[in-house]
């Protein structure tokens, strides 16, 4: 193992995508991660595109690289002692069973750390611990609408639009992550563990935090965090062969009048929503949406290409980026210089490209550890490192306890 | 009140939204944050709205800290900073891969010094390779790294998020995570070191799911307004009333149980719809029966009846509604603050929640500079004593 929390030891009591994803990241960062399923598999197999033909599904294998796995059904007591033996081997448990579970089980965090003070137990919830909902299953749509990110996309009176991405549940990750490493942090100085509780809804609200203060209060309305509410939804700027996303902030006169003489524009020079060389004219800019058709057809004229347009753009001290789809992205030069991208060798579901770590730590380097684990991979390595003998490890999985 | 971190000392040279947003996590887990801006201030302050004259969002980036102004372009300056740094746990800046060396104050520089800093970067599109000079922001990144190209009405190429921060916090809670996992190796190493991360990567790394699914099939997931890819059905469905109730049905035992609140046992042992592979996979057929049903109740009835029979359900909200909202309010997700210089304002509650060290209430910092006399009073006497 490499990486900054090397010798610690995490155990994946979790299901779907927030509380795998947040262990998957700790076993990027070196720790030694044991993800406990239920004899039926995560969820998360189950969850198939209509174009998915491999063994495993695209959700489970993308949130649990760097993890081994064990299959035991924790609903009866030979199960639950199994699950006990590997809470007493761990720093840290990721669970999502929802509030107050875990006391139902007899695992509560105040009964398992009685013995091991330097727990760190992370609970993981749609809805919070407190609340009419905190009971109640939630999912990444129901807390995106419950969160007002959908009031900022699409178009009022039109039918609603979520983010592509699953922003609710793999940012709350990230927030598992953070609240661990500094409960490892504390513990540290302290010797002395706690528990933990991060949830999606409080993940959401957050993130639109910025929003919330920019609302409060403003001497004006307008401004950049807003106005989203009641504008078009952006598309980009259409060109010959795609689409591109651009912008100006600093560039100076000169700048200016070379692009617009490029794009035969010279018209518009005194047109006000064009002021202060463009910068209220392009990208998210206050006239942007409205002279938009202007830009386009300029581009037309010229038969210019994305390309052309970046080339133009940045020439003029501008921002310019592609719009990118995936496959776009995956051309980009930058994409294979940077090795965002990675592959791992899967035993059944064969050799598939993965993102890398997030984090460039330049003296204890993340790495995908380990390839996802099929269902009870390492179900026996891990019942013999507790101590469990053959014959016994051997009953469990005649009577179904493991697998 | 003391808070997880503590003891924590940390100094963030930060710009827009990134850079600060990591140390107001930090502050708000009890780590003690200095800001340094120039005395031109950093740029946020000229992005409105603004409340009482002062940037919201340089006011909401930056809860949770003490502000002072060093003119890092002065000798004198530049070595109180190195002496606070000197001092510090964590150190955070996120200006253009190079520029923070260019001031003097490079890892190799601060290190030297403090062989215990955890030294973080967060740029744009990393420091190396060919993009990594370009300026960015949460626009041209949301752009760039594929995510608007998954969100969208069908048939269109995708759109933007107009919330133009979400890339720019999860590049900031990278960072944290980034910081914290730093400190922990410290915990054991006795070192700190340096870390990078970069709004591209952040980007790509919440779009894990859908890369996923077109890394395994090489199909591009396409915007499908408010439908989820490998799970059916988890979309909004159009009530009597004309409003909208988001429905997500993620396993099997919840498929049945939506048949049962929607009076259609009979669909749910239908052989196209038992399991989630086959609903994904028939799921226009899926819809088609579903719409109807959706349409002949207001979305009250659905959310009540959704909610008694367990399936995971909510209205689209509308803004305003949400401060209100009891789950909301229950567990403090949106606060108010009392602040120095703006009267009451809302902000963010924090993400997390800590058993053994709970979190200090959130405060505002300050204006630029604010807190210099203060600050280098107790941290730096020499430099005290050379400007006063």
């Amino acid at each position: 193992m490499t990486g900054p929390l090397e010798g610690i030891h995490v155990l994946d009591l979790s299901q779907g995508l927030a509380g795998p994803f947040a262990a998957m990241r700790l076993g990027d960062a070196g720790a030694d991660v044991i993800k406990v399923e239920p004899r039926s598999g995560d969820v998360s197999r189950t969850w198939r595109g209509s174009a998915e033909t491999a063994t495993e599904s695209s959700a489970y294998l993308s949130v649990n690289r760097s993890k081994r796995g064990v299959s035991v059904d924790a609903g009866g007591d030979r199960g639950r002692d199994i699950v006990r033996k590997l809470i007493a081997w761990a720093d840290v448990v990721i669970e999502d069973w929802g509030p107050g579970q875990a006391d139902r089980v007899g695992l509560s965090y105040d009964t398992v750390s009685k013995n091991h003070e330097g727990l760190v137990w992370c609970a993981v919830s749609p809805f919070g611990e407190a609340g009419p909902m905190k009971d109640l299953p939630g999912t990444e749509l129901v807390v995106q609408a419950m969160s007002d990110y959908m009031n900022s996309l699409g178009e009022i009176g039109e039918p609603p639009i979520r983010i592509g991405s699953d922003i609710a549940n793999l940012n709350t990750g990230i927030f598992a992550v953070q609240a661990i490493a500094a409960a490892l942090v504390r513990k540290s100085i302290s010797g002395q563990g706690q528990r933990l509780a991060v949830n999606m809804l409080a993940t959401m609200t957050h993130m639109r935090g910025l929003m919330w203060t920019c609302m409060s209060h403003p001497d004006e309305w307008y401004g950049l965090f807003n106005d989203h509410f009641t504008r078009a939804p952006d598309y980009g700027y259409k060109v010959e062969n795609g689409r591109v996303f651009w912008g100006l902030r600093r560039g100076n006169s000169e700048d200016w009048d070379r692009l617009m003489i490029e794009l035969d524009m010279l018209d518009h020079m005194h047109d006000p929503r064009f002021a202060g060389y463009g910068r209220e004219a392009t990208s998210i800019g206050r006239y942007a949406p409205e002279v938009k058709p202007l830009w386009e057809e300029a581009f037309h004229k010229k038969e210019m290409t994305r390309e052309a347009v970046i080339e133009l753009v940045l020439s003029a001290k501008g921002d310019a980026v592609p719009w990118c789809d995936f496959d776009t992205l995956m051309e980009q030069p930058h994409v294979h210089e940077r090795h965002l991208v990675t592959t791992i060798e899967h035993p059944s579901a064969g050799t598939y490209r993965a993102l890398s770590p997030s984090w460039t730590f330049f003296d204890t380097p993340a790495v995908v550890q380990s390839p996802p684990p099929e269902l009870g991979q390492h179900t026996d390595e891990v019942l013999a490192e507790l101590g469990l003998a053959a014959e016994l490890v051997r009953s469990l999985h005649e009577t179904g306890v493991v697998s | 009140v003391a808070g997880v971190l503590d003891g924590i000392k940390v100094v963030e040279l930060g710009l827009f939204a990134v850079g600060p947003w990591a140390s107001k996590h930090l502050g708000a887990m009890g780590a003690d944050v200095i800001k340094v801006e120039s005395p031109d201030g950093e740029p946020s302050h000229m992005i409105p709205p603004y409340i009482h004259g002062t940037a919201a969002l340089y006011i909401s980036a930056n809860l949770n800290k003490r502000h002072i102004v060093l003119d890092l372009k002065d000798d004198a300056d530049r070595e109180t900073a190195l002496k606070l740094i000197d001092d510090a746990d964590v150190f955070i800046e996120n200006m253009r891969p190079g520029a923070v060396a260019r001031l003097g104050l490079g890892y190799e520089v601060v290190s030297a010094r403090n062989p215990r800093i955890v030294f973080a970067s967060a740029s744009a599109y990393g420091s190396t390779g060919p993009m990594s000079t370009y300026a960015g922001a949460d626009p041209f990144v949301q752009a760039f790294c594929g995510w608007c190209s998954t969100t969208g009405a069908p048939g269109t190429e995708g759109e933007l998020l107009r919330y133009m921060a979400h890339l720019d916090l999860t590049t900031g809670s990278v960072l944290t995570e980034a910081v914290l996992l730093a400190l922990v190796a410290r915990g054991r190493t006795g070192l700190g070191q340096r870390v990078e991360v970069d709004m591209l990567t952040a980007g790509l790394t919440i779009q894990t799911t859908r890369l996923a699914e077109y890394f395994m099939t090489g199909v591009q997931p396409a915007p499908a307004g408010s439908a989820a890819t490998t799970t059916a059905p988890n979309q909004a469905f159009a009530c009597s009333d004309g409003r909208y109730v988001a429905v997500g049905v993620e396993t099997d035992e919840r498929w049945q149980a939506l048949c049962l609140a929607l009076g259609i046992g009979d669909v749910a042992d239908d052989a196209r719809f038992v399991k989630n592979e086959s609903r994904v996979a028939n799921r226009a057929e899926l819809i088609a029966i579903l719409e109807p049903v959706f349409r002949a109740k207001p979305a009250t009835w659905w959310t009540q009846t959704l909610t008694d029979h367990r399936v995971p359900n909510s209205r689209i909200l509308e803004t305003d509604w949400i401060r209100m909202h009891p789950q909301v309010t229950a567990n403090e997700l949106l606060v108010e603050v009392d602040t120095p210089h703006w009267g009451r304002i809302v902000v963010d509650g924090p993400p997390w929640r800590f058993g053994g060290t709970p979190l200090a209430p959130q405060h505002a910092g300050g204006l630029k500079g604010e807190h210099t006399t203060d600050v280098l009073g107790e941290r730096v006497p020499a430099h005290a004593a050379v400007t006063s």
